[in-house]
């Protein structure tokens, strides 16, 4: 690329990073001044060659001719088929009385009635939550008609910190890292919790996946802060984002104006809606991190203070967690690997995370450990069961002193609160396996003794396992 | 709390019993006769034991057959057991074992004979199948997106009550009889049924074709390869039976597959078997050329045979994504075409009946009949 400035500081324009090579235009010498108008030089004859009987030098077979009669797939087109996210079944039957949650039913004493049932998600949530990228390829939604998930005790514990911040009119902020097995439900845990502050009207973000941040697969920038540390700013991924939360909450952005005074790049007017401001920074990732500071610093604006109408309740999670609780794999300048609570984004979900930054009109901050793809780190793993056993008033175990913890981390994880997800209970697993029986899953009567069996060979109900035990299983 | 174990009951089950005393001449005892029968250790000699006169001897009590007993335990008890006098040999019986009677017998069981004598004719049925194929073959007219279902997958009343039945029957299960005591849960019944041994618990299709599948000993990929496979045949859209292409008879409407993707893959690889195969023997047709030579094949390698066609077929298709699961991708998607009567495997196996035809002409040559 041609607009490289230095190789060596990492200040290059961000303008064509991460473009396709489509859509690079042909440069033209900067220094003519004629208009290129001139026609075409006749083309010359082109003078045929003899086709020489050597072509190359790799010996030709039959066999190894490649018939190419079709389209070679465009770049990422065989990677999106694989990542594709399908929501509907139409083979599955369609479940009768099936239930979408939504306002009427989201207290606590009216989803507590519904435990242990399978309530599905109206069409808005599902735009708004496909629009966070929360559904994963992974999780079998592709096997039912419609997405539905099981109402779980967690899940009304969840609801009630929800109606716990809210009562307290923007003054309080729930802290909370979800971990457990593989396959225990965590990440729909997450979406549950995105779809019901959703409904309750919360600005929601979500970061699907916290690996994306650290694995060098895209651009940083280094931001230096007067006199502290350098500081690395992500600017396509927070484009990226910015458009996820834009397609998400865009009825709450065109309704929040902006009211305090900023440096906003390009034409804004003052009282513009905050859903212009977002549009700046997703066109323009060289914008993207400057417009997220702003968009920020206007949602935690004290409703009373801000004139551009009350802001709402905050709703940011990220999977994923351990991916950013320890070294990235970015380098500095010095080569030495940066550390992920180094860059910018990661940061300030941890500053949430660990009280140090705060949110005034209230809200809550929500982690996900991934068990699929574990990164190792073992000072969270500590910490975890550290604040476990704090929350539980049991001797938390010490740190040990021949172990080389992560200052960062420890320091992030002090006062978090830890949620484990276990298997579900028996009830839980028949609400659920009865829901595939009737969505035409499983053929067989969905009788206590199955329900048993499936329950304990999934490791005492873990749902993931569930589901592979019935719903996927080689029978 | 009655205690569990009752010693009364363990003593009496105990398989330690004392073994049966057995008199000989050196353990006689004055005053007991001993009976007339020789044991294993006694000396073997030629003269047998006799039992003296008013006494049973060996082989004398022997137990009456069953109807005769049955009979004396009815008089007993004062109704009618079976006919024993009355009992006599059938006529068709008769008539098979004496020549005489045969001739002498009236013509109507002359010519009930005769006709039981001549079965039909191999390879001929008296009805036709034509009609019943067609009604195969025709499409169901529901659309995919139709939320009711088409009537013929919803139950009858009857098969409702069966079923719900069934459920009652077996979600209260009974609590353990008195005399089982000291099991939890209530035994099974015996013989349990083969999907719950280890070796036999999935479906002897999938379980064929999950090892055809393996490549390099790896049966845990091709366990995964299977379940991506029939998820696939879950998910994807119900095919559309093909005329030219009759499936099995029998087949299910094509709405029910895919929420039987067993059945999809079952009906899928037994459709495409072919019935025979063609053996060459050498030399046999003379001058050097092989006599080639039709054979049957059993259940599993017909079935073998026609996996490793669908097989074949579908590595050479072209994969459109990228990741683990593009084979069995591309194997599902042969699977379809197999039943949509799009694959190639059709013509293949055609082309081994067609060459299985003209062959049978050579059941008769002397190579194999084996007579000059």
């Amino acid at each position: 690329m041609a607009s490289l400035a230095c190789p060596r500081c990492l200040r290059r324009s961000l303008q064509d990073l991460e473009t396709t090579a489509t859509a690079i235009r042909p440069q033209r010498a900067a220094f003519s001044t004629s208009p290129s108008l001139s026609a075409n030089p006749p083309k010359k004859k082109a003078v045929v060659a003899k086709p020489s009987t050597r072509q190359g030098s790799a010996l030709r077979l039959t066999k190894n001719t490649r018939a190419t009669n079709t389209r070679p797939p465009a770049v990422g087109e065989r990677k999106e088929l694989r990542k594709k996210v399908v929501l509907s079944n139409t083979n599955a039957l369609e479940v009768l009385g099936l239930n979408d949650l939504s306002k009427e039913n989201l207290s606590s004493d009216a989803l507590h009635a519904l435990e242990a049932k399978v309530m599905g998600f109206g069409d808005t949530s599902v735009d708004r939550l496909r629009a966070l990228k929360a559904f994963k390829p992974t999780q079998g939604w592709n096997l039912f008609r419609r997405p539905a998930s099981l109402v779980r005790k967690e899940t009304t514990h969840l609801l009630g910190d929800i109606e716990w911040v809210e009562a307290g009119q923007g003054s309080r902020t729930v802290r909370k890292v979800l971990y457990g097995e593989r396959g225990s439900g965590k990440s729909v845990l997450q979406l549950q919790a995105l779809a019901m502050a959703s409904l309750k009207g919360w600005f929601v973000i979500h970061i699907p996946e916290a690996m994306d941040l650290t694995i060098a697969h895209t651009s940083y920038q280094p931001v230096t802060t007067p006199g502290g540390p350098t500081r690395y700013a992500q600017a396509h991924f927070a484009c990226k984002l910015l458009r996820n939360i834009r397609d998400a909450n865009n009825h709450l952005l065109s309704n929040l104006r902006i009211s305090g005074e900023h440096d906003i790049p390009g034409q804004l007017k003052p009282g513009a809606s905050l859903l212009g401001l977002v549009d700046v920074g997703v066109k323009e990732p060289a914008r993207a991190w400057p417009v997220w500071q702003i968009l920020w610093e206007e949602l935690t604006l004290p409703s009373a203070q801000s004139k551009g109408g009350p802001r709402p309740p905050i709703m940011f999670t990220m999977d994923g967690i351990d991916h950013i609780m320890r070294l990235s794999a970015y380098l500095n300048a010095e080569a030495q690997p940066i550390h992920a609570h180094d860059l910018l984004l990661p940061r300030h979900f941890i500053e949430l995370l660990s009280g140090r930054e705060t949110l005034p009109n209230g809200g809550m901050v929500l982690g996900a450990v991934s068990e699929s793809n574990r990164a190792a780190s073992h000072t969270l793993d500590h910490a975890l069961a550290r604040n476990e056993a704090i929350q539980n008033e049991l001797t938390p175990p010490a740190w040990d002193p021949w172990v080389k913890y992560d200052k960062n981390v420890q320091d992030a994880m002090e006062g978090v609160g830890v949620q484990r997800l276990q298997g579900l209970s028996k009830e839980e697993a028949r609400g659920i396996m009865e829901y595939y029986a009737r969505s035409g899953l499983i053929r067989k009567a969905v009788t206590s003794g199955l329900i048993s069996e499936a329950w304990t060979l999934a490791g005492g109900g873990i749902i993931g396992e569930i589901e592979k035990g019935t719903v996927k299983a080689r029978v | 709390m009655p205690p569990t174990i009752t010693p009364l009951p363990v003593l009496r089950q105990c398989t330690l019993r004392p073994r049966a005393t057995i008199l000989r001449p050196s353990n006689a005892v004055i005053g007991v006769k001993r009976p007339a029968c020789r044991s294993f250790a006694d000396d073997k000699s030629k003269d047998l034991p006799k039992a003296e006169s008013g006494e049973s001897g060996p082989n004398m009590q022997q137990q009456e057959h069953v109807s005769e007993e049955a009979a004396k335990m009815a008089k007993i008890q004062g109704g009618q057991g079976p006919d024993i006098e009355g009992q006599g040999t059938p006529v068709q019986e008769i008539l098979k074992n004496e020549k005489d009677t045969r001739q002498t017998a009236p013509k109507v069981m002359k010519e009930q004979a005769k006709q039981e004598g001549n079965a039909t004719k191999p390879g001929t049925r008296p009805f036709s199948t034509l009609a019943r194929r067609r009604a195969e073959v025709t499409p169901t007219t529901s659309s995919p997106g139709d939320a009711a279902l088409d009537s013929s997958m919803l139950p009858t009343a009857e098969q409702q009550a069966r079923h719900d039945a069934a459920v009652d029957a077996s979600s209260n299960l009974q609590p353990a009889p008195e005399e089982s005591k000291g099991h939890k849960f209530p035994l099974p019944t015996m013989p349990l049924p083969s999907n719950l041994r280890k070796d036999y618990r999935y479906d002897p299709v999938v379980n064929q074709v999950t090892n055809l599948l393996m490549q390099d000993g790896k049966k845990s990929v091709a366990q995964r390869n299977m379940a991506t496979i029939l998820t696939i045949l879950r998910t994807a859209p119900a095919p559309t039976y093909s005329e030219a292409r009759p499936l099995l008879p029998g087949a299910p409407p094509a709405s029910h597959l895919p929420l039987n993707p067993t059945l999809y893959l079952t009906l899928a690889v037994d459709s495409v078997a072919p019935l025979l195969r063609i053996r060459s023997q050498r030399g046999a047709a003379g001058g050097g050329v092989a006599l080639q030579i039709p054979v049957p094949l059993g259940l599993r390698q017909r079935r073998r045979q026609a996996f490793e066609w669908i097989l074949d077929a579908a590595v050479k298709r072209k994969s459109r994504g990228s990741g683990n699961d593009m084979f069995a991708q591309k194997v599902a998607e042969e699977l379809i075409a197999v039943i949509e009567g799009r694959s190639s495997v059709w013509e293949k196996r055609q082309g081994v009946h067609r060459l299985g035809t003209a062959a049978r002409a050579n059941l008769n040559h002397r190579a194999v009949t084996g007579r000059r």
